[in-house]
């Protein structure tokens, strides 16, 4: 019984990302980013079917184990693009440093402003971050990593859809300032738009997924407290 | 048949580079995850000439193909987080959104136009 719900799983995660896929691909419409439409009809069949988040962990283990390794591959279009990166050092360094600490104000500010209690806003602090760092970052600093875990994931699936229109909208054409930003943002979710948009724009996001990382677990322990009561 | 053995060895290949960049996070105590520790280092080998960009070319272009696929599983755990969401997910939603726009305008904007300057 188990391993016949495994094995449903795994064939409606995989089913939902071809379709989704297709579609995305067909239309190239940030709004039908297969992520976002394939999460709503797994969790919608999951609350139909009687289906929790527990039962469905173990398909999650078994298909996320290639994450790894795929992010590894990402040295491929970072090593392919490397005259970008030597070339224009201070545009790519300034450039996801500035919207890392930008993100991270605007977040702190507007959630204070919501009245948001402490335990939350530094939880939020890292949410642009990758999510093995950003549990880190938020145990480190006295939040609570399982709400930052979400957090991620709500900020990866957000800036992966309104960050092309926005760029779009702004006349933002240039990929290495696209997949930097969608990065920076959106971490790897974001990269995996930025693949789709095209290769150096792939690297771009592997970069600034990587740079915003580290540049955030170094600042968060003296920039969060600025901004917290 | 020969592309399936490819990508499944290349795979392989990344997967021990990336279990090489974990362990060095845990050995070395670094402020990093392993994926991106693992990341760094294949940089370092392919830029020193170790290991030559056709060895991952099919593998590392497949999984970087479907690359979204692995954030579907993922952004399923929101689920968990219904009475959460049902409690202030209106407020987060705004906060997240405000935030994320703002990122991707700084990021996107001073790239594009240092950029600019730079390749002039």
């Amino acid at each position: 019984m188990r391993a016949l719900l495994f094995a449903c799983y795994l064939l409606v995660t995989v089913g939902a990302y071809l379709v989704t896929r297709r579609i995305f691909l067909r239309f190239k419409y940030p709004l039908l980013n297969p992520v976002f439409l394939s999460t709503l009809a797994i969790i919608a069949l999951l609350e139909a079917s009687g289906g929790s988040w527990e039962g469905y962990q173990p398909a999650k283990e078994a298909m996320t184990f290639l994450l790894g390794p795929a992010t590894v591959a990402l040295a491929l279009p970072l090593y392919k693009n490397r005259s970008v990166l030597r070339n224009h050092a201070l545009p790519v360094f300034a450039g996801v440093l500035a919207g890392s600490l930008a993100t991270i104000a605007c977040v702190l500010v507007a959630g204070r402003v919501a009245g948001l209690p402490r335990g939350v806003l530094i939880s939020l602090g890292p949410k642009s971050v990758t999510v093995p760092i950003a549990v880190e970052i938020s145990r480190l600093a006295g939040g609570e990593p399982t709400l930052t875990a979400a957090f991620v994931v709500a900020t990866g699936m957000i800036g992966s859809i309104l960050g092309p229109l926005l760029l779009s909208a702004l006349k933002v054409r240039n990929p290495v300032a696209r997949g930097l930003a969608l990065g920076t943002v959106s971490h790897g979710q974001g990269t995996a738009v930025a693949l789709m948009e095209g290769e150096t724009a792939g690297a771009m996001g592997g970069v600034a997924m990587a740079l915003a990382a580290v540049s955030t677990a170094l600042v968060i322990p003296y920039y969060l407290p600025l901004f917290l009561p | 048949m020969r592309q399936f053995l490819n990508i499944v060895w290349q795979s392989a290949l990344l997967w021990v580079v990336f279990r090489c960049g974990a362990f060095l996070v845990a050995v070395l105590h670094l402020a990093l995850p392993g994926n991106v520790a693992g990341m760094l280092l294949m940089f370092a080998l392919l830029a020193s000439g170790i290991v030559k960009p056709a060895w991952i070319e099919a593998g590392g272009g497949f999984l970087l193909k479907h690359f979204a696929f692995f954030f579907i599983p993922i952004s399923v755990g929101l689920m968990s987080f219904g009475p959460l969401m049902r409690q202030s997910g209106l407020t987060l939603l705004a906060v997240l959104v405000l935030s994320a726009a703002v990122g991707v305008l700084v990021t996107g904007v001073s790239v594009q136009f240092l950029h600019g300057r730079s390749s002039r």
